[in-house]
């Protein structure tokens, strides 16, 4: 019960702050409706490309956009972990009788609920622009539950380092540095039949790609099992090798 | 009264091989005021930081608020109250807002919590700006809150380390109002460690001095100073070949104890300094030193510290914070 308890009281805390903080609430949530009104603009010739696509680019590039949202929001809670860390608020939390990892749980049901939060949005408006959602609202729910989990995996990553470094620079920049190129050599912006063979190879193994494909076959419909089944395994061993790294580095900062 | 804290043996040495305290020995009785008094480094924080369950000791047997410090951390967690010497509150929540994430995580829970919470705002006098965050309060009013967070779950037994470090003096007067209060109303035991001798000469009952990782004085204030053996005579004398000279004049003098260098001049103690200086600067005289500044003074802990360390504790040190990170 206690662990419950400590892991709403903390969710309420991030919560709170994020709400306070509205220069970065708006960031995140509208960058990913940045991408996409300018992409599809930008890139509306692409639909000549995708003649079996309903709904054209905008209705190819909405998936990956959706995708985008949960690796802007990934590196908040390594973020988050680094300040507290060299605040000394982690300490203080650490002098109560908080059940630990509550403190880790209460930040990830955050930006868990920041991911849906901007994927409902980012989806909002793609409707608005005319694009259909093929599989409605169950396929709209297994789109919000893939993007979650995809976050949820990444942040991982970002927990460690935070806990690790203690750096939020540091966070910044790996995130930086990473964010672009596995974004863009993945399916989830632009067709892979118009990359070169090297980068459409890269792109096949790139676990962006596997979110994206999911949540565009979601989109534009003919979705398989196969693609659920490896998009859910990959994110899954991502998700396992993050938090055993996380849950390292978390004991070490604790004892 | 028993002891609520004992310590046996403690030392803490870091992964990189820093000895920051050495084997060392005490115990605190309930009720107390307990200071543990040492300049930067001595190894003050790193053993409030031992005793609060943060930092793993490397050997020592130690026991806090009736229990073993290896086997119930957590139980000790939930008798004790804990003021940082950096001062941490989430500054983008208000100051109810710190209170309730506090109490929450105290396992406080509904009416009892929001009561405590008022009643904590009132003993601090932030009742009226308990909704605003406290990221707008000043270094005085964020202090005070982290001292209400403190004692948000009604600890018995309140660690503070360094309290008072980085505030003005009327910020500094108020927090020794609330630690008095605390202490003698409420029948709280304090463990206080500061490098404001001032501050240990005011609040506490028992002092420890520690320096370079080791303890190196046990007492009252009163008996620490009388230890000395009287009031402190300070002689300044520039020239260090006098300096020399009148020093072995000194200890020719019947009377005064502990003669000791302290930067550009010397220290002795006296019981009747009064009688005893006419003695000093007759004798100096004839051997033709004069000192430039010459005083009787009652003797301070900063006496004590000077005797038992061999340098004052000097106010440009107390300005120079730890930087040292809080978890190691």
């Amino acid at each position: 019960m206690a662990f419950l308890y400590d892991t709403q009281s903390l969710f309420q805390r991030y919560l709170i702050k994020l709400f306070r903080n509205p220069t970065l609430l708006g960031t995140n949530l509208f960058t990913p409706l940045l991408f996409l009104l300018l992409f599809s603009q930008l890139l509306q010739k692409f639909s000549l490309f995708l003649p079996g696509v309903s709904g054209g680019y905008l209705a190819y590039l909405t998936p990956g956009v959706v995708v985008l949202n949960a690796m802007i929001s990934a590196p908040l809670g390594g973020v988050s972990i680094a300040n507290d860390l060299n605040s000394g608020f982690l300490s203080k939390m650490l002098l109560t009788q908080v059940v630990r990892p509550a403190i880790l749980l209460g930040r990830l049901f955050t930006d868990m609920l920041v991911v849906v939060m901007q994927s409902i949005i980012s989806l909002a408006l793609a409707i608005a622009l005319g694009v259909k959602i093929s599989s409605g609202i169950p396929g709209v729910l297994l789109i919000l539950l893939t993007v979650a989990f995809f976050e949820l995996a990444l942040s991982g990553i970002f927990l460690a380092i935070g806990l690790k470094t203690r750096k939020t620079e540091t966070i910044s920049a790996i995130s930086g540095v990473i964010f672009f190129p596995i974004i863009f050599v993945s399916s989830s912006m632009f067709p892979v039949s118009f990359f070169p063979a090297w980068a459409q190879t890269i792109s096949n193994y790139n676990p962006v790609s596997y979110a994206a494909n999911v949540t565009r076959e979601l989109v534009i419909g003919g979705l398989s099992a196969s693609t659920v089944f490896y998009a859910y395994v990959l994110i899954g061993i991502i998700a396992i090798a993050s938090f055993a790294a996380t849950l390292y580095q978390f004991r070490k900062v604790i004892s | 009264m028993p002891d609520i804290i004992t310590v046996e043996g403690l030392s803490v040495v870091y992964p990189d091989g820093t000895k920051a305290v050495s084997d060392i020995s005490f115990g605190v009785k309930e009720g107390e005021f307990f200071g543990f008094l040492g300049p930067n480094g001595a190894g003050k924080s790193t053993t409030i930081k031992a005793l609060t369950t943060l930092l793993r000791k490397t050997a020592g047997k130690v026991s806090v608020a009736g229990y073993d410090l290896d086997r119930s951390p957590r139980e000790i967690r939930r008798s004790i109250g804990v003021l940082s010497q950096e001062t941490s509150l989430d500054v983008d929540l208000t100051g109810r807002e710190n209170l309730r994430l506090q109490g929450r995580l105290q396992q406080l829970h509904g009416k009892i919590l929001e009561e405590r919470i008022e009643e904590l705002l009132k003993l601090v006098q932030l009742e009226d700006v308990g909704n605003k965050p406290a990221g707008r309060y000043s270094g005085g009013m964020r202090k005070r809150l982290d001292l209400a967070s403190a004692l948000i779950h009604e600890p018995k037994l309140l660690f503070l380390d360094e309290p008072t470090t980085g505030l003005d003096t009327q910020s500094r007067v108020a927090i020794w109002e609330y630690l008095e209060g605390l202490n003698k109303k409420q029948g709280i035991t304090i463990f206080l460690t500061t490098q404001y001798l001032e501050e240990a000469d005011r609040l506490c009952r028992q002092l420890s001095v520690i320096d370079h990782g080791q303890l190196v004085a046990n007492g009252t204030p009163s008996e620490l100073k009388a230890a000395l053996g009287g009031d402190a005579i300070t002689l300044t004398i520039e020239d260090s070949g006098l300096r020399s000279r009148a020093k072995e004049i000194l200890k020719t003098i019947q009377g005064l104890t502990n003669i000791s260098d302290s930067e550009g001049g010397i220290v002795a103690y006296a019981k009747n300094a009064g009688e005893i200086i006419a003695d000093i600067v007759t004798a100096l005289q004839a051997s033709g030193i004069r000192p430039s500044f010459l005083s009787i003074s009652s003797p301070t802990l900063d006496d004590v510290f000077l005797r038992q360390t061999g340098r004052r504790i000097r106010s440009d040190e107390l300005s120079r914070r730890e930087t040292e990170p809080f978890l190691v």
